[in-house]
């Protein structure tokens, strides 16, 4: 069985254990966010030590250091995609374009128009305005 | 002149939705960004509605070639949670499926390559050996795609005399074939031209962008989730990480070929140690205490990780899959720039990327 092994830090260690595990070569292998059934934001980063995973979670924070300076794309891309799907923020990371389909797509000025669920269910019941 | 060249997301060289913008000096790229999302298919949060055994069958679907690893990596989060001991047939039994899946991958990508850069013999010839792989998993498991073989605590189908003696038969006769193959992509004019100093991915920019599996094992990089953190029975196993030095498409053409042969080798001394006795501890949906985990498994695309949190509960409380492209699409815009538009196609392909896999 895998290690695996959780740390609770709060927000104002995210930077510094980032600093340190970048600065010991450790790999990070994912960050992680869920919320809570109430909306709490739970953000775990995991990172690969000897082959083991220590997990550095912050509870209860929905707006945190980005890490993307230390970690690069490795972090920046689990961060936008957090931030796209969750009521989460990561001050720092690139938020000038979306990751999970640009906004171009949303209103058809790319190749393919992207239609909200709600939309088409609305349009399949004959809803349309 | 300047142009912005937009790639996908649905394109006749792409069979998965993925979008690329290319910033072009006339023939050389000078920027390029990777959008995602377009297969997005809310499969986390379905899992939040389904029990142990129901979600199982659901992950398994995320992809259609890497779909054991995901039932495999889900199965030992659950099992990781609840502390079980899987049989040590039943342990043998996911590693032979988990090396079969990885060489027919490996034999895909070799192939799908082989035919972007214009050798459509050669193309054929890999995805005929493939063809010897993908017939074994149908005698095995009864499916070519979804094979259905893990079941939490096991394996759910055995691996008979008769098949064991097939599986071996077949190994023989790729791993001849692998050879031939091998010694034509490393002196074949066409293969270096198109290959050798495209798609640069250095071992530093490897690090610094956190790539993963065979991609970034063919930038030098020595990892590898089997030797470095061993889980299920790999330990048992004698073989080595397949490193490469050039760190270009050629380095991820040679290094999947390096790594079949240690897939061969894997499943050979499985099949010669394959203990007897239970396969798995009963196929009734298992309690899951409270609790979480995060596993990490080396699919054939690289490190696949899978986190689940149970509140103790018949449903999932959580689960959340990150796949090896996730890690290496991050790396493209590197890789492209300074290279010309006609081989962006190559580069992007020469992650193996899985868009379906990543987007979930």
């Amino acid at each position: 069985m895998q290690k695996y092994e959780k740390i609770s830090i709060t927000k104002d260690e995210v930077v510094p254990v980032a600093q340190k595990m970048r600065a010991d070569g450790v790999h990070l292998a994912m960050i992680h966010a869920f919320l809570d059934d109430d909306g709490t934001p739970d953000v775990s980063y995991e990172y690969d030590i000897d082959g083991g995973i220590c997990s550095y979670t912050v509870r209860g924070e929905k707006v945190l250091p980005s890490i993307s300076g230390i970690y690069d794309l490795g972090a920046e891309w689990p961060e936008r995609e957090i931030m796209e799907l969750m009521d989460i923020t990561f001050e720092g990371c690139d938020t000038s374009e979306r990751l999970f389909m640009p906004d171009s797509m949303l209103d058809g000025q790319g190749q393919i128009l992207v239609t909200p669920m709600d939309e088409l269910i609305k349009k399949a019941h004959g809803e349309e305005e | 002149m300047s142009y912005i060249v937009p790639i996908g997301p649905y394109h006749p060289a792409l069979e998965e939705p993925v979008h690329a913008r290319l910033y072009t000096d006339g023939e050389e790229i000078t920027d390029a960004k990777v959008f995602i999302g377009y297969n997005h298919r809310g499969i986390e949060k379905l899992c939040m509605q389904k029990n142990y055994i129901q979600t199982l069958v659901l992950v398994e679907r995320v992809c259609g070639i890497c779909s054991h690893s995901h039932a495999f990596s889900y199965a030992m989060a659950l099992e990781s949670i609840a502390q079980m001991e899987v049989p040590k047939r039943g342990q043998y039994i996911r590693v032979i499926i988990a090396e079969l899946e990885r060489l027919h991958s490996h034999y895909l990508w070799l192939g799908i390559a082989l035919h972007i850069i214009g050798h459509d013999s050669l193309f054929m010839h890999t995805w005929d050996d493939r063809e010897a792989i993908m017939d074994i998993l149908e005698e095995i498991t009864g499916n070519r795609v979804n094979y259905g073989m893990i079941t939490v605590g096991g394996a759910r189908r055995d691996i008979s005399d008769d098949t064991r003696k097939h599986v071996l038969e077949m190994l023989d006769k790729i791993e001849r074939s692998m050879i031939r193959l091998k010694d034509i992509l490393l002196t074949d004019k066409t293969v270096a031209l198109r290959t050798q100093g495209v798609g640069v991915l250095t071992t530093e920019d490897a690090i610094r962008i956190g790539a993963v599996g065979p991609h970034a094992r063919a930038s030098n990089l020595a990892v590898d989730v089997r030797i470095d953190a061993p889980y299920s029975s790999y330990d048992d196993f004698e073989f080595e990480k397949a490193v490469y030095p050039s760190c270009d498409v050629f380095s991820r053409v040679v290094i999947r070929v390096l790594e079949n042969f240690e897939s061969i080798k894997i499943i050979r001394q499985a099949l010669d140690m394959l203990p007897k006795g239970k396969i798995n501890l009963g196929t009734k949906i298992p309690h899951i205490p409270a609790g979480e985990y995060m596993v990490r498994h080396e699919a054939p695309r690289g490190q696949l990780t899978y986190k689940v949190v149970s509140d103790g509960g018949k449903f999932n409380k959580r689960v959340s899959i990150h796949v090896p492209t996730f890690k290496n699409a991050p790396t493209v815009p590197t890789m492209l720039k300074g290279n010309s538009v006609a081989d962006a196609g190559l580069i992007i392909a020469s992650i193996d990327p899985c868009f379906s896999c990543m987007d979930r």
